[in-house]
């Protein structure tokens, strides 16, 4: 495997990942303190290595919107943030072409003593758009997240729903090139849920490559047209959605079964039912 | 609408890490490219500063005064026989040290404090630094208001090389920017930073000539007897800065204010500036894993 990517003959391309790799390094996630990794390095504690991802390598092509499942943990975040360009690949390359928009968590980055207007204009130079856009944007942002006169209030007097409000209306202001999901869909109340699921729709459909993680099966369905499983940091199945699905339904059916019998096994049960009164 | 943006459409990212000078070549870019950004980072945190108090942004003027105040009644007690205006003395050096301080504080904590951001959306770090870092000016160019005021009470110190003072606040500017990188990119790592920092700080503090002067320090008769000490205490980035503001805004004890000397200063800048790219460098080196270990 090599670092340098090769030269890249399809043009079609939105997204080209080759044999992606992330490696996290348990030493120095998490907060840590000297004490901690001073006696790590006297004990000669071994760095814990981890693959969160491996060997995955993904092609969406435009007007594709490829959903990606799996169980938690299995590295689907990391990969949205791999394609974001959050997390630099430990290992392989990837290559993304267009303006990117990762609809992760909403509100990140938001400063509550900052008014809701102030917000969306830090929000816009974070995500690196052009001020002059950001503030013609600005009235439809404003008006989409229907905050009322509470746009020239800081934002700690926002209620948590108003704040997602806020949130949606600013990342999906501008129409990406490039558009990445993470379970974003179940945001606030079920007026604003439908009226984001309506602009989320928009977005997809607007002939841009999409990536969606999410667990709501019946989206994978109706608005993918490809999907893949990942279990443990890999792609273990890519095909029909539905195939997809009813693989990964399979598993999780399986897995639980196994966790049932293992607790069974493991005599949880009887212990329970002994449990003296 | 199709996006325009200050971002790059579009990215490639492998596992390589660019060599020293593209980190470096790439730091400047960053800050050049996403400098709206830093703007408005700096304006929320000057106006977050005074956004929870009564007095609000008036706390910029007073808080230096009310420090000054403290060193001159402490000073006045112990030694007795203080410089003469020690007043101005002091306040010629507590206003820099309160931009360090605060710009090193702040850096400390900006990173970390926005790992939320970090981990969902792709943007240079080193602007939070840069922001923390020019917020502290801010707070500098506030905190000459009360320097006026106190200059009305010593009007024949007054001279028109105060002028001089946005001069050496650059070449600080520059030191301050290098240690705040290191301590942002640092306190990713070892959190300690945060508790460790602000004794460090006020060790620093003493060990430079704020509350005297390095002429004071040699008439001490064991720096009489041991000349190296002096040299140690010159070589302080700190002591050629104060030593600088104090000669334009003060002068000496007996003498009118006076130019700086400009060979130490110009030889503090050259440092910091190599300073400042090495912990550029190193912010760089270390910015990919950010988004991991936070």
């Amino acid at each position: 495997m090599t670092d340098k990517p090769p030269p890249i003959s399809d043009t079609e391309h939105a997204i080209l990942a080759t044999d992606l790799g992330v490696q996290y390094s348990l030493r120095f996630s998490r907060k840590k303190s000297v004490q901690r990794t001073l006696s790590q390095m006297m004990t000669r504690t071994p760095a814990e290595q981890f693959w969160a991802l491996r060997h995955v390598s993904l092609r969406v092509v435009h007007g594709e919107s490829l959903a990606v499942i799996g169980p938690n943990g299995a590295g689907k975040s990391t990969l949205l943030q791999v394609l974001a360009g959050i997390i630099r690949p430990s290992e392989g390359w990837v290559d993304v072409r267009g303006h990117v928009s990762a609809l992760l968590t909403l509100g990140a980055g938001f400063d509550s003593e900052l008014t809701g207007r102030e917000n969306i204009l830090l929000a816009g130079a974070f995500l690196g758009l052009d001020d002059t856009m950001v503030r013609e944007l600005l009235p439809a942002v404003v008006e989409y997240a229907d905050l009322g006169q509470f746009i020239d209030a800081p934002l700690k007097t926002y209620s948590s729903g108003m704040r997602a409000r806020l949130g949606f209306a600013i990342a999906t202001s501008v129409d990406p090139d490039v558009l990445l999901l993470d379970e974003v869909l179940a945001t606030g109340d079920a007026e604003f849920r439908e009226k984001s699921k309506a602009r989320v729709l928009e977005l997809v459909r607007g002939a841009k490559a999409v990536v969606l993680v999410t667990h709501d099966m019946t989206w994978v369905r109706e608005y993918c047209n490809r999907a893949i499983l990942i279990q443990h940091g890999q792609v273990v199945l890519e095909g029909e959605p539905e195939e997809v699905v009813e693989a990964h339904r399979r598993h999780m059916d399986e897995e639980r079964k196994r966790h049932a019998s293992e607790a069974a096994a493991a005599g949880l049960a009887p212990v329970i039912a002994a449990r003296p009164r | 609408m199709s996006a325009t943006s200050e971002a790059p459409a579009g990215f490639r990212n492998t596992a390589a890490s660019p060599g020293p000078f593209a980190l470096l070549a790439e730091a400047v870019r960053d800050v050049l490219s996403r400098r709206r950004l830093v703007r408005y980072l700096v304006e929320a945190e000057v106006k977050k500063r005074g956004a929870n108090t009564i007095l609000g942004n008036i706390w910029w003027v007073l808080d230096p005064l009310l420090l000054m105040l403290v060193y001159v009644l402490l000073v006045t007690i112990i030694a007795r026989r203080p410089v003469p205006d020690y007043p101005l003395f002091i306040f010629a050096t507590i206003l820099p040290w309160k931009f360090f301080t605060s710009a090193v504080i702040d850096a400390t904590s900006s990173v970390v404090s926005q790992q939320r951001l970090i981990r969902q959306i792709a943007f240079p770090k080193i602007l939070l630094p840069v922001a923390a870092t020019t917020a502290g000016v801010v707070g500098f160019a506030f905190g000459l208001i009360p320097l006026a005021l106190i200059m009305l009470l010593y009007l024949d110190r007054l001279s028109p090389l105060i002028l001089l003072i946005p001069v050496i606040a650059a070449v600080q500017y520059v030191f301050t920017l290098g240690v705040a990188l290191l301590v942002a990119a640092g306190n990713v790592y070892v959190r300690d930073l945060g508790n460790l920092n602000g004794h460090l700080l006020r060790v620093w503090w003493y060990l430079s000539p704020g509350l005297y002067s390095l002429s004071q320090l040699e008439e001490l008769s064991f720096f009489r007897e041991n000349p190296i000490l002096g040299t140690i205490a010159a070589a302080n980035p700190f002591a050629v800065l104060f030593e600088a503001y104090r000669r334009v805004i003060y002068g000496t004890p007996d003498g009118p204010p006076m130019a700086p000397d400009w060979n130490s200063l110009g030889v503090l800048l050259v440092l910091s500036t190599i300073f400042l790219a090495v912990a550029a460098m190193f912010f760089k080196r270390l910015e990919p894993t950010f988004a991991k270990v936070l």
